[in-house]
């Protein structure tokens, strides 16, 4: 069994890693691990935050003081969490009016992306793969160890290690985008924005010959920045899971070249020993890619409410509301 | 399908694409009803709390300030009063003292200056009588020596002869 589960790591490091079909079927479709992950992510997500969210509002009156206390360990990370971002990441880049509208949306893709990143360090799918092959044929598990495991995987694995997945979530960043700038800046200032902004459209004509350009290169950059965020995702979640694959694929390498099974044993349980190191690494790196993709998704929203300060320097307010000029320039 | 499309890290697959939008959108909206708004308000309902704590305790701070201040002017103000009492005290004790001293010497002089009349007059007396029984002892001697008596203008001689000597003689 313990050669089975070895060859099976060593086959290919990447069908661990990239998204695979789930032993779920609807409708005659075989549903992909991503897409259940998906759906237990989000369920997960909103039932950990709907949980901790009563416990950091504030109690009956009748607890005195320390209804104000937040209870429970989960709920006291949320809150600094929560706190951590709101008022040292995106109030300081976005300002407090562009802050309070996108919070929400911000906020609940960083939950989200972080719950699905932490899925991910668990071998759920591992976990069921293990125990089909324990209760299963053992001749045919190892005989066929691939067609095996992907039939009896239910839910595991890491969505956002799905270009599928980050591509629909900064499909969502693209549109706030765009509703920020459409918003903020309206039709007229967003085509501004585009072609380089107000200076160059109202300046000298000769400068006119450089706004194709500088649209061309803008509208690509407004499709460019999300996929960006999708790509930068992916191959933060990919790379981490597949070299921890590659860590135990070492084990199964040496069974493969004829070697004897101490020595396998012997390097598997080496490598182990940096797989928990990576693992602590692959923690950061689920939390940091959240807090990169929240980030980032911020600061191009606040780069389109950046004209509004260009008008206001430079007289040339279109009536946006007044509020949005007493913020602080954004950050870039 | 799905698995065999799934070799390559960048293919796009549309059901998890489109799950993922739903979903997340889903999720987003969901946060945002029931979630957001609970802890925002939990967390500034604790902001106001924590600032009206810290405000109340400025406050109170102040009015301990401000007390300990007036606490302190009115023990400078007793202290003052006390040392103005204290001089005034040692003032009324001074000038009750002078006057008794005054009074004492004024007294004194007086007894002195009675004394000395009285010791003038007791003299003075002491002088006459002496000169009396001076004059009587002498016409007594007079009268012996001479045998007969002698009339009142020797007498007065004699007297005064008497006088002459005996204050020559120091007496």
């Amino acid at each position: 069994m313990m050669t089975t589960l070895l060859l099976a790591a060593g086959d290919d490091p990447l069908a661990h890693v990239l998204d695979r079909d789930s032993a779920i079927t609807v409708g005659g479709t075989t549903l992909p691990l991503s897409v259940i992950s998906l759906v237990v992510g989000s369920i997960v997500c909103i039932g950990v935050l709907l949980a901790a969210a009563s416990r950091i509002s504030t109690g009956p009156s009748s607890e005195g003081n320390a209804r104000y206390v937040t209870k429970g360990r989960i709920a006291q990370v949320v809150e600094v969490l929560v706190l951590a971002l709101r008022d040292q990441m995106l109030v300081p880049v976005m300002g407090e009016r562009l802050a309070k509208r996108w919070l929400p949306l911000l906020l609940s893709l960083f939950f989200f992306i972080l719950t699905l990143n932490l899925f991910g360090l668990v071998p759920f799918a591992d976990l069921q793969e293990l125990l089909h092959v324990v209760a299963g044929d053992h001749a045919a598990a190892e005989a066929d160890v691939a067609h095996a495991t992907s039939s009896a995987v239910y839910f595991g694995g890491t969505a956002t290690a799905c270009f599928s997945v980050t591509l629909g979530l900064s499909v969502i960043s693209f549109f706030a985008i765009w509703i920020q700038s459409l918003r903020d800046l309206g039709v007229k200032g967003t085509l501004e924005h585009l072609c380089g902004g107000p200076d160059l459209v109202h300046g000298p004509l000769a400068l006119w010959l450089v706004i194709p350009i500088i649209f061309a290169v803008e509208l690509a950059g407004m499709f460019i920045k999300p996929a960006a965020l999708a790509i930068r995702l992916l191959a933060n979640m990919v790379a981490g899971h597949t070299l921890m694959a590659v860590l135990f694929g070492f084990g199964a390498a040496v069974l493969k070249a004829g070697g004897p099974a101490w020595a396998a044993g012997s390097i598997t349980l080496v490598a182990g020993f940096f797989a928990i190191l990576i693992t602590f690494l692959e923690l950061f790196v689920a939390f940091l890619q959240a807090f990169i993709f929240m980030f980032l998704t911020a600061v191009f929203i606040s780069l389109m409410a950046h004209e509004d300060h260009g008008h206001e320097e430079h007289g040339h307010d279109q009536g946006h509301d007044s509020q949005a000029h007493a913020e602080p320039a954004p950050a870039h | 399908m799905l698995a065999a499309d799934a070799a390559n890290p960048m293919n796009v697959q549309v059901l998890p694409l489109a799950t993922a939008v739903g979903v997340a959108l889903l999720t987003v909206i969901a946060l945002s009803v029931l979630v957001w708004p609970k802890i925002a308000k939990g967390l500034d309902e604790r902001n106001e709390k924590i600032l009206g704590e810290i405000k109340a305790a400025e406050d109170a701070r102040a009015n301990a300030k401000a007390a300990q201040e007036e606490f302190e002017r009115k023990l400078i103000q007793a202290q003052h009063d006390a040392d103005a009492m204290i001089k005034e005290a040692r003032a009324q004790a001074q000038k009750a003292a002078d006057d008794l001293r005054a009074r004492s010497e004024t007294e004194l002089a007086d007894l002195k200056k009675r004394a000395n009349a009285e010791m003038d007059a007791a003299r003075r007396q002491a002088v006459a009588e002496l000169e009396a029984q001076a004059a009587e002892l002498a016409v007594s001697v007079a009268t012996k020596i001479l045998g007969r008596a002698i009339d009142a203008k020797d007498q007065k001689a004699l007297v005064e002869q008497s006088i002459k000597e005996f204050a020559s003689t120091g007496r």
